[in-house]
């Protein structure tokens, strides 16, 4: 049933959503729509010619140099997830419990750690990891032996910057989830005779795995996207998709093969992405009851 | 004489420099149904709080079954709380929240089943229900779930926080005569922590009236109703009247007579004067439901006022009458059974007659 009040809010809807769905039409779907079809096009003399051939797709499926870089970014995304999500959720938890009193401080806090740049914070590290740097001397000081920070330019320390950049996410999401919790059910976990560790791992753990879950995933897709550190801090001998991508389009001017490099990196990131959900959704399967009430 | 299952012995709580509960004694006895009741922050919940284990007293002693509580925990003590925004676990099935307590005991698999099973019969849960999420319930059904739960593993002394102050009028009344009916069933010494009097006298064998941090009467239903301590404990429940009269002490009791309105001087015995009155002013307490309401003032030098009619109420079961005294600053209330015959008008002069029998004076308002 529409009445003429109805149709007019319809046109109000839809005008005040044009602008943002054609920023997005523009600039997302359309980008989406030309990268398959450009996998499909030649490149010759840097110019773009307009040719249908699987050539592009067979240089990227025959060279195990690219499915290399590939599957070392999902690897490097997967583990800096799983290191980010474990060294947060400590923090979030104390953030909650210990320092529940400083919880606005903190949450400003948390949100100074996005206002700085992450160039600044990755070159840094740089002077922190150097064998003349702080870190080094310190850890020598303490009787580590020389060299002991000496990870700087290798996978490692790229790891260390992916970490130290993107920890804020799933320690704000975890942070969140875990203040949503009713005090009163550990209140009554306890009452019923529960241990501490009984009570975080049967309530505690289980309803914040939503915020450690969605914290994880901005962090896995952050991460697929990352080519500071691994430029700044991992040396550049290991580059990482986004690097190759940049390189392939602005170097090389391949963009047919830049494109194909995007669009796996896309479907390896997705499948990825499903997995994680999938797991995530098993997890949580318990938690959906909440959802409806 | 009933053995007494907990003790409660000049207990003390201060929170910072604020005394939430200041040297409160009590002794509650085994299979009791007792009612802590008092307006907000009169540390009813505080007191709870000490006996359930969450919070230890400052000073004073809790001891339940004649052993010492101070330093035990919550889970080793012989109570278990139902919580007043009940504190079901959302991510685990209505069974497995009741199995919660018992799966933390060690109960063997057989006797937790056939607990669970009692519990749902006990508490007339859907045996569906065993395995939906506490948010698929209605409030009643999670009601009975969160106690389900605290019953399960039986017990001694039941703690209750508000555990209806969420619900609707309706619902509350149902689920009040439900809380009566499983005392019964399972003779475990309630308290219930409510601020709403008339639940508590509904519910409670015996009524704690709280008011900052002190207890101000303990006694049956009927004892705080008709006999109360305090003006405190007297305006507490519902609409009640006070009439100031002068009092002159003789023997036992004192002789009363009306400040406003008229009636002879009576004779009040001493369990009519309530303990805290001093001085020769005080108030006569007149429930509602005592007024009668007439045409005509009474011959025999009858206690009455006379006043004009504001506004009447239509209470289905009864008619509240409102009547504008002068001398009195609030409108004295009269009500009776059944429906307004309609044969006062409103702005008419009426009198209001109210019978010696249930006399009862407490201190006049400071």
């Amino acid at each position: 049933m529409s009445t003429p009040g109805n149709n007019r809010r319809h046109w109000e809807l839809w005008i005040s959503v044009l602008p943002f769905a054609l920023l997005l039409v523009l600039f997302l779907i359309g980008p989406m729509v030309l990268t398959p079809l450009l996998t499909f096009q030649e490149t010759k003399l840097y110019q773009l010619r307009w040719t249908w051939s699987f050539d592009t797709w067979s240089t990227v499926l025959s060279n195990p140099t690219y499915s290399a870089v590939l599957l070392r970014t999902v690897w490097t995304a997967l583990l800096s997830t799983i290191v980010c999500v474990v060294v947060a959720y400590p923090v979030a938890y104390a953030l909650n419990t210990r320092l529940a009193a400083w919880s606005n401080q903190v949450q400003i806090l948390i949100i100074f750690a996005f206002l700085t740049d992450a160039v600044l914070k990755t070159f840094g590290w740089v002077l922190f990891l150097d064998v003349h740097g702080v870190g080094n001397w310190l850890l020598q000081k303490l009787g580590f032996g020389p060299g002991a920070t000496n990870i700087l330019f290798t996978p490692k320390a790229a790891m260390l910057g992916i970490v130290y950049n993107l920890a804020p996410y799933p320690i704000f999401t975890i942070y969140l989830s875990l203040a949503r919790i009713d005090p009163d059910l550990k209140h009554a976990a306890y009452d019923a005779g529960a241990s501490k560790l009984r009570t975080f791992l049967q309530i505690t753990l289980p309803l914040s795995l939503p915020g450690a879950i969605a914290g994880a995933l901005l962090v896995f897709v952050l991460s697929l996207g990352t080519f500071l550190e691994s430029k700044v801090l991992g040396g550049g001998t290991k580059p990482l998709a986004s690097e190759l991508i940049r390189q392939t389009f602005e170097t090389r001017v391949n963009w047919p093969l830049g494109a194909a490099l995007t669009f796996s990196l896309v479907l390896v990131a997705l499948a990825a992405l499903l997995g994680l959900v999938m797991i995530g959704s098993r997890l949580r399967i318990g938690a959906a009851g909440r959802e409806t009430s | 004489m009933k053995n007494a299952v907990l003790e409660v012995d000049a207990v003390s709580k201060d929170y910072g420099g604020f005394r939430a509960l200041s040297r409160v004694s009590l002794t509650i006895d085994d299979g009791e149904f007792i009612a802590l009741v008092g307006p907000s922050g009169c540390g009813k919940t505080s007191l709870l709080k000490i006996l359930a284990g969450f919070e230890f007293p400052t000073e004073g002693r809790v001891r339940i079954q004649d052993r010492d509580m101070a330093g035990i925990s919550p889970a080793e003590r012989p109570t278990r709380m139902v919580f007043q925004k009940l504190a079901l676990f959302p991510h685990k099935t209505v069974e497995e929240n009741i199995r919660f307590p018992l799966r933390i005991e060690g109960v063997p698999e057989d006797e937790q089943i056939r607990r669970v099973r009692t519990m749902f019969e006990m508490m007339h849960l859907k045996p569906e229900y065993r395995h939906r999420y506490p948010a698929r319930l209605s409030g009643g059904e999670q009601q009975r779930v969160a106690l389900a739960r605290a019953l399960v593993s039986y017990p001694r002394v039941l703690l209750l926080d508000e555990p209806m102050s969420a619900l609707d009028a309706k619902l509350k009344k149902s689920l009040q005569a439900e809380l009566k009916r499983i005392h019964r069933e399972v003779g475990t010494t309630f308290v219930l922590v409510t601020h709403d009097l008339e639940e508590a006298m509904m519910l409670a064998d015996r009524i704690c009236v709280m008011v900052a941090g002190k207890i101000e009467q303990i006694g049956l239903p009927s004892e705080i109703y008709r006999t109360p301590a305090t003006r405190f404990v007297a305006g507490f429940i519902g609409e009640t009247n006070f009439l100031p009269v002068s009092v002159k002490a003789e023997g036992d009791g004192a002789v009363i007579a009306p400040l406003c309105g008229r009636g002879d001087p009576t004779k009040l015995a001493a369990g009519q004067i309530a303990p805290t009155i001093g001085g020769e002013r005080a108030d006569l307490l007149i429930r509602p439901e005592d007024v009668r309401i007439a045409a005509e003032a009474p011959t025999s030098g009858g206690w009455h006022v006379e006043g004009e009619l504001t506004e009447k109420f239509t209470k289905g079961s009864s008619t509240q009458y409102r009547l504008r005294v002068s001398g009195l600053d609030r409108d004295f209330i009269a009500e009776s059974t059944g429906f307004d015959t309609g044969h006062i008008e409103i702005g008419q002069k009426v009198i209001a007659c109210f019978d010696r029998a249930c006399f009862y004076v407490v201190e006049g308002a400071s």
